[in-house]
């Protein structure tokens, strides 16, 4: 553990050990239907034992419900799910060695913070003695210690968050739910929860599967990824894989923005801070550089970069991200509705898998 | 709210209900102050009345003649009775058909006012025993008209009761326990008290109504040996009614109202008056002494005393009427009826029956030792629990 | 310009309704005591005044002949009360009763409640709903009249248990008949708020509960049991009140040794006109009210509402 983790890329280091990390949960062809919908279908994956796996994918794409699968809250239709090679399918919820921080947290207002979090050790007959350092030992973690006799509305949204989070990991679960545990928080506070939970990740090594609709917490956070579209799985894999090659327009727009132009009878994708913009004809290696013009039709200051909407001569648009570093900006040297030049590396152009 | 609010808001509740209370108490009874004749009716009249006392039969004819409306209320009881008459300061009622057990109690808490009986030409042919009887009589001041009277009988199911009772032991012996019903009403002690005259001399009772304290006891000690036999104590004609026709009992005390009701529904049942004797009502009219409307009141005392009246409220109800005349007239309404409810012979069936009257705490022979009608609600309690 | 003209939010116009609405606005204690006067004149004067007029009676007396009140101060009617072998034994029966039938509906309606709320769908739902609340439309004493009929000697219910080749149940009329019948006419007062109650306990808490390990009957013990519990009281609030006030049942399907409160507190008034005794047996159920809501404060029934 570092000292800071805001500074080391979680995916890069631990992807590697996960490699060979043996499977923990397998989920082959999971369906499921709703009344005349199909919520979830041909769902397989594998998550392995220690791995940040993230369900990301807009509401309404089966997610959600493929967690609540996992939980033992909604029976598939077809399919099976393991645990370390056990067919959980058709286990209730309390027989099932998984648990789950909800997206409302669902913590019980009649009783305090340290009641909440005993609850499941008390259901699961843990030794009344060993009850309260357990109990003392989880709320350190999310640092709450002092918060133990309180009631869940006394306390902030962000601190309720961690109780739940306690109440949860307090049980050493094989793997640990989280819906979308982080959506009723402010940004501030949203981005300090997602370090804090990779932080308790790594320091418990409980499997964490994280349902999220977020992209950019989805990138920060995972060593892996499932995108959710229409109840399928869109792709999956490390985040920079992703990014970097997505397999499927969907992908490709969902996780970031994309320039996706057809270009001989191909799809290319471009990403928007990949392309340079310039007001006269640069010069450059055409080896190696694709050049073209266009007329400048927006550009916008969003702080950290400036935004330009360029039409190309194909009438398909652009969107370019140009970083605001000190001294030289195109910005002052473009006008709009006029003709400007962009170009990006020919590496930097993907073309997307027919 | 400050401290001065809430004392002020105390106060001015606490002397609306001194208001409310003081305004329903009355003083004494009402001095006459009689009408020379009977003007012109007001063209209302409300009445409080026994169930079956104000049938079209008879009040249809009154309201074409008399050109009163007639507005009835039926009462339950004695009790709903003085408290109806009580309502609204006492003038929402113009007459009630108050038994004996109420009408001293109208009379002495000043709510009805004496009546002018030379208005009333039927007067002369009651019965003597109701020309002037103590329950609406005081000082040879008439508080009213005598109407129509009967005793309370002992009714049975003739297929499970046989042979035939003759003595009111049958409702105080374990012979039909659990089978039993008898009405929930304190005068009823009175009923106890007539069984013991009969079968405890020694107590020396003389009048089922004025019981000493330990009169009173003993016939509350046998009304609670009496009480695990009872299967209900009826509150209503109906319920008892009821009660015998569902078979949850098989013999009670009764009207002959209720006998001739379940008769008419087929009911196997019959009513004696057994050999103790029985208690009875007397029914008088009885004028408000707030009365609106005093004329059309008049009018209906003087049409009420009449021997076809009386005859059909006679057949009707299965009482007797107080007019002698009506002995004909009820024999052309149906035959044989003036002996079955012995207005021929009146004088030894007459004497059979104690008449319900209110309990005082002043025994006629002028002692102070009787038990009051409040003592007797509250030993009627003990018995009820 | 034509902006201002639509806006004349500079000279406001001085109509009346204008000017209180905008004092009502600054001043909100103002409106709320607009609101409030109604109901709360209403309250003091008809129902903190007749209580009033009720505790000031209980220390009068009445003229045992006339039925005049005597309007002196005495404790008598309280001795009585209390001196009395039967009074305390009706008032015992009274909170008895009232006491069983409360747990007999909060029993029967718990499951009703549960079913009604987290299991049934919609349409069994409001045919349930239907169900609870038809006997409301009906009147209260045709449905006593009803319960005596299948109670009676010759009734519903023996009818069927001959049929059956069993013999009669003797319950009607009996002190069982009146805990049978109350139970039945107040169950819609429990189930209604219970559903309610359940009702609101969102589904992630139950789902926790088992995702924490918690089988059904500790999720009922620890989450549901709690959380429904202002229903419950709140239902037991009306049930007990309700019995505890009541005289009609008593009457009507009660057997001999079968009064209440009530029913002493109704003849003393209808029978000996005695208003001052019947005043001081009606604080009884006054008191037993305020004691039982000071337990049901104590033991927090209120703090979840």
């Amino acid at each position: 553990m570092t000292s800071n983790p805001n500074l080391e890329s979680p995916a890069e280091d631990t992807v590697k050990s996960l490699d060979k990390a043996p499977v923990l949960v397998r989920l082959s062809q999971i369906h499921k239907h709703y009344k005349g919908t199909t919520a979830v279908e041909h769902v397989d994956l594998d998550i392995r034992q220690g791995e940040f796996f993230t369900f990301l994918g807009p509401s309404g794409s089966g997610k959600t419900t493929t967690l609540r699968m996992i939980a033992g809250f909604e029976k598939p239709d077809r399919g099976h799910i393991t645990i370390n090679g056990a067919d959980i399918t058709r286990l209730p919820p309390f027989e099932r060695d998984v648990n789950t921080v909800f997206q409302d947290y669902a913590l019980f207002p009649h009783m305090t913070v340290a009641d909440n979090v005993a609850y499941g050790l008390q259901a699961k007959r843990v030794a009344k003695r060993d009850i309260p350092d357990r109990v003392a030992e989880a709320l350190r973690m999310v640092r709450l210690d002092s918060f133990a006799d309180r009631l869940p509305s006394q306390l902030s949204g962000g601190q309720r968050q961690r109780v739940a989070l306690a109440r949860a990991i307090v049980n050493h679960p094989q793997v640990l739910l989280l819906d979308e545990p982080l959506g009723a928080l402010d940004l501030k506070l949203r981005q300090q929860m997602q370090v804090e939970l990779q932080r308790i990740q790594r320091e418990v090594g409980i499997t964490f599967i994280y349902v999220t609709h977020d992209q950019e917490e989805a990138l920060v956070m995972s060593d892996r990824i499932a995108v959710f579209a229409n109840g399928r799985i869109e792709q999956m894999g490390t985040p920079v894989e992703l990014y970097e090659r997505p397999a499927t327009e969907f992908v490709a727009n969902f996780l970031g923005t994309s320039n996706v132009l057809q270009r001989h009878g191909k799809k290319w994708l471009v990403r928007p801070e990949r392309i340079r913009i310039n007001p006269t004809k640069p010069v450059l290696d055409m080896q190696s550089y694709h050049v073209e013009s266009g007329v400048l039709r927006e550009v916008e200051f969003i702080g950290m970069f400036t935004r330009y909407i360029v039409t190309l001569s194909d009438g398909s648009t652009l969107l370019i991200h140009e970083q605001n570093l000190d001294g030289f900006t195109v910005r002052e040297q473009v006008r709009r509705e006029e003709s400007v030049w962009v170009s990006w590396s020919l590496a930097s152009a993907y073309e997307l898998p027919a | 709210m400050t401290r001065t609010h809430r004392s002020r808001l105390w106060l001015s509740s606490a002397s609306l209900g001194l208001f409310m209370l003081s305004s329903s108490g009355i003083a004494a009874p009402v001095a006459p102050h009689y009408p020379s004749s009977i003007g012109k009716g007001e063209g209302q009249l409300n009445i409080i009345a026994w169930e079956g006392y104000a049938q079209p039969e008879w009040v249809k004819p009154f309201e074409k003649e008399t050109g009163c409306r007639v507005n009835a209320k039926y009462a339950g009881s004695s009790d709903e009775m003085v408290a109806l008459m009580r309502q609204g300061g006492g003038s929402q009622y113009d007459l009630v058909s108050a038994s004996g057990d109420a009408s001293l109690r109208l009379i002495y808490g000043g709510i009805v006012q004496p009546v002018n009986v030379k208005l009333i030409p039927d007067y002369e042919n009651f019965l003597p025993e109701l020309q002037s009887p103590p329950n609406n009589t005081i000082n040879g001041i008439h508080y009213g008209i005598s109407y129509e009277w009967g005793p309370n009988v002992l009714l049975y199911n003739t297929d499970k009761v046989s042979p035939e009772p003759t003595s009111w032991a049958a409702i105080y012996s374990e012979q039909y326990k659990g089978r039993i019903t008898v009405p929930d009403n304190p005068i009823q002690i009175a009923d106890a008290a007539l069984y013991l005259m009969a079968h405890k001399p020694e107590l020396g009772i003389k009048d089922p109504y004025e019981l000493t304290r330990k009169q009173l006891d003993a016939a509350v000690a046998l009304l609670k040996k009496q009480r695990p036999l009872i299967k209900k104590y009826w509150a209503l004609a109906s319920d008892e009614i009821e009660l015998f026709k569902n078979g949850d009992v098989v013999i009670g005390a009764a009207w002959p109202y209720q006998t001739n009701a379940l008769k008419a529904a087929g009911t196997p049942v019959a009513d004696t008056v057994p050999e103790e004797g029985a208690t009875g009502w007397s029914d008088t009219w009885m004028l408000s002494a707030k009365a609106k409307h005093p004329n059309c009141a008049y009018k209906w005392m003087r049409y009420a005393s009449t021997p076809m009246v009386q005859a059909q409220q006679a057949i009707y109800f299965g009482e007797t009427p107080a007019n002698k005349k009506a002995c004909s007239v009820m024999n052309k309404l149906e035959p044989g009826s003036c002996q079955k409810y012995h207005l021929d012979a009146p004088a030894s069936y007459f004497d059979k029956i104690k008449f319900w009257k209110t309990p005082r705490k002043q025994c006629s022979d002028g002692r102070n030792n009787c038990t009051s009608i409040s003592q007797w609600q509250q030993a009627w309690q003990s018995v009820m629990q | 310009m034509a902006l201002d003209k639509a806006l004349p939010l500079g000279e406001p116009q001085q109509s009346p309704l204008r000017s209180l609405a905008i004092a009502v606005w600054r001043r909100p204690a103002l409106g709320a005591s607009a609101l409030l006067a109604g109901p709360m004149g209403w309250l003091v004067l008809i129902y903190l005044a007749a209580l009033a007029t009720l505790f000031i009676s209980a220390f009068w007396s009445v003229n045992d002949f006339t039925g005049e009140i005597v309007h002196s101060w005495t404790l008598d009617n309280f001795r009585q009360l209390v001196e009395s072998s039967v009074y305390p034994h009706i008032a015992l029966r009274t909170i008895g009763i009232a006491f069983a039938v409360t747990l007999t509906d909060i029993v029967l309606a718990f499951p009703l409640a549960y079913f009604m709320a987290r299991i049934a769908r919609p349409k069994l739902r409001a045919a349930l709903f239907a169900m609870v609340l038809l006997p409301l439309w009906s009147s209260y004493l045709a449905r006593v009249y009803a319960w005596r009929l299948i109670l009676s000697h010759d009734g519903v219910l023996n009818w069927f248990l001959l049929e059956l080749g069993l013999p009669r149940a003797h319950i009607g009329y009996t002190n069982w008949a009146m805990w049978i019948v109350f139970s039945y006419i107040w169950l819609p007062f429990m189930v209604m708020p219970i559903y309610a109650a359940i009702e609101r306990i969102p589904g992630s808490f139950l789902e926790a509960s088992q995702d924490l390990g918690g089988r059904g009957l500790r999720t009922l013990r620890k989450v549901i049991l709690p959380l429904a519990m202002p229903g419950v009281i709140a239902g037991s609030i009306f049930t007990f009140s309700l019995t505890l006030g009541d005289y009609i049942t008593p009457v009507l399907v009660g057997g001999p040794g079968s009064n209440f409160i009530g029913n002493v507190v109704f003849s003393n008034v209808g029978i000996a006109n005695n208003i001052p005794f019947a005043a001081a047996f009606a604080t009884v159920p006054l008191v037993v009210m305020a004691i039982y809501l000071f337990i049901a404060r104590r033991l927090g029934a209120f703090e979840m509402m």
